[in-house]
């Protein structure tokens, strides 16, 4: 099949595995993100992490440390502002994803040859991932997918009824923002494949069409996490094919499986809707 | 530091117009978007129009105009979506962005050297904007607050009483793409100065700041409107003096959206001590 074709170098192999790791550990964690109603959210995420990259490149220190401490301090920031009565918190991750961002354009602005790195952190680069990249992905994959496991029942129950988590005994706060950090592990994660803006896409486009199909959790999660990755591998083999923009190929294909299913899918999709 | 100093230089004057321009007709469409909380909403018009002006740039038509034609497109979608109990308005709005988004990547990662024109539809070129981009911007922006004025009422109490809107007869549907048609406008005016991913922040963070700061709708559109073109003032001067004298380059629409970030955390630290006034 030509489309496999495309992936007989190392540098494709190497993508083909991030792709698909990438793809799966998103659509799991994108489930929550619906559940919970998170996706703007996930969205400021992935910009207000962008100085920190920008932080960690010339300081030469690893760029996902960079992300990650900046991607901790914006969920407190939009948690503080947000418990302010006058400020909701649409406006509230409006701001401080704004403000984040352009602080990092404007870190970035002070250096020399600007344009060229901005874009790989902004959509990504999947076809230069290096074998360390591949081991943190997989790494931090493994451990979310393991707290995604341990605590499933209480992250759950959370997303649906807070009160009664708190009525049970269990701390709702200290499980919230074990699910923040969880997202902002994977926004972070994803960052060399689909960039900085387009992350959001892959956590929620699978999560949004496995919901289409099925109304079981578990089975939505497993649904998802393949949807991501075969977005993943196809996307890549078709910007390799036709040499276009790698993560934003893999986007589209989640959006397009997405719009597919929305037609088609039975039950929840139009076509169904629409002859009942 | 001098703030009118800068703006002998004829493209300055170009790039303050713009921006007192811009500043003003964002903080007040801002404010019906932080009181309908639609920050997601405006977020996502900024980079659905995104495609339109590659293409416009691919076709070598006005970036405006393709901005135009894909504002207008996706405002009609954008009101129409997230009707679908399954998918959720806020997931739909997230795949509608995304995927535009990314249309515009593709279409312009098969040109050649495409970073740099990338850098400049995401982040603007305001210094270098000429006088037909100001003139269109000014004649967007016209209609803009033209349309504004004329449903500001229907739109305030669509923003707080929607059942009352309804009771009266106004179509509320109608109302919201209004809104939405008004976010596409400011976003198509902005694009060129300060590119589609910072529009948001001329739009939320200047009626943000002055809800902290205003009880009334009247006094929170003038507030926004004064914050956004004073931010775009201070910036560019910031943005100038910086670079020219102190030789560090700021790009010049990052600096004046971290400007009105500043101004919005003076607004939060300010507004216990109003309220504590004003209880007095």
């Amino acid at each position: 099949m030509t489309l496999l074709d495309a992936f007989g170098d190392g540098f494709a192999r190497r993508a083909l595995l991030e792709a698909v790791m990438v793809g799966g550990l998103c659509g799991a964690v994108g489930v929550h993100v619906l559940l919970r109603r998170l996706p703007f959210f996930t969205m400021a995420l992935g910009h207000a992490t962008f100085p920190g990259v920008v932080l960690a490149a010339l300081a030469g220190i690893s760029l996902f440390a960079g992300a990650a401490v900046f991607g901790a301090v914006v969920v407190v920031v939009v948690a503080l502002l947000g418990a302010r009565e006058r400020v909701d918190d649409t406006s509230a991750v409006g701001v401080t994803l704004s403000g984040a961002f352009a602080l990092g354009v404007l870190l970035l602005s002070a250096q020399a040859g600007f344009s060229r790195d901005l874009t790989a952190f902004l959509v990504g680069s999947i076809v230069t991932v290096q074998p360390g990249d591949l081991a943190v992905t997989a790494l931090v994959g493994v451990a979310v997918l393991a707290v995604l496991a341990a605590l499933h029942k209480e992250l759950v129950l959370g997303a649906f009824d807070r009160g009664g988590l708190a009525a049970l005994g269990y701390p709702v706060l200290a499980l919230d923002v074990v699910m923040l950090l969880v997202i902002e592990a994977v926004v972070v994660t994803s960052i060399p494949a689909v960039g900085t803006v387009l992350a959001v896409a892959l956590i929620v486009a699978p999560a949004a069409t496995a919901r289409l199909w099925t109304e079981r959790l578990r089975a939505t999660m497993a649904l998802a996490a393949a949807l991501g990755a075969i977005s993943g591998v196809v996307g890549l083999a078709i910007s390799l094919q036709w040499r276009i923009a790698a993560g934003a190929t893999i986007v589209l294909v989640a959006a397009a499986l997405f719009g597919l299913s929305l037609v088609v899918a039975p039950r929840h999709g139009l076509l169904a809707r629409c002859s009942n | 530091m001098s703030l009118l100093e800068p703006f002998a230089l004829p493209y300055m004057q170009r790039a303050l117009v713009e921006v007192l321009v811009l500043g003003a007709l964002a903080g007040a469409v801002g404010v019906l978007v932080v009181l309908r909380r639609l920050a997601f909403v405006g977020d996502a018009l900024t980079h659905t129009v995104f495609p339109g002006v590659v293409i416009a740039h691919l076709l070598g038509r006005s970036l405006l105009l393709g901005a135009l034609a894909f504002g207008v497109l996706t405002a009609v979608l954008l009101t129409f979506v997230g009707g679908h109990r399954r998918v959720g308005n806020d997931a739909a709005l997230a795949i509608l962005l995304t995927s535009f988004f990314s249309l515009g990547v593709v279409l312009i990662s098969r040109t050649r050297g495409f970073t740099a024109d990338l850098t400049v539809f995401l982040f603007g070129r305001v210094l270098a904007i000429d006088r037909t981009d100001l003139v269109q911007t000014l004649v967007v922006a016209a209609v803009a607050a033209v349309v504004l004025a004329v449903l500001h009422k229907e739109l305030v109490l669509r923003a707080f009483d929607p059942e009352a809107a309804t009771a009266m007869g106004y179509r509320t549907g109608r109302l919201d793409l209004v809104l939405n048609l008004l976010i596409a406008l400011v976003v198509v005016a902005a694009v060129e100065a300060v590119g589609t991913v910072l529009v948001i922040a001329l739009i939320v963070v200047p009626a943000a700041a002055a809800r902290l700061l205003a009880d009334r709708v009247a006094a929170m559109t003038t507030l926004a409107c004064l914050l956004g073109a004073a931010g775009g003032w201070l910036g560019l001067a910031v943005s100038y003096e910086v670079s020219v004298d102190r030789d560090l380059r700021l790009a010049a629409s990052a600096t004046i959206v971290v400007v009105l970030v500043a101004m919005f955390l003076l607004a939060a630290a300010l507004a216990p001590l109003r309220r504590r006034m004003a209880s007095r």
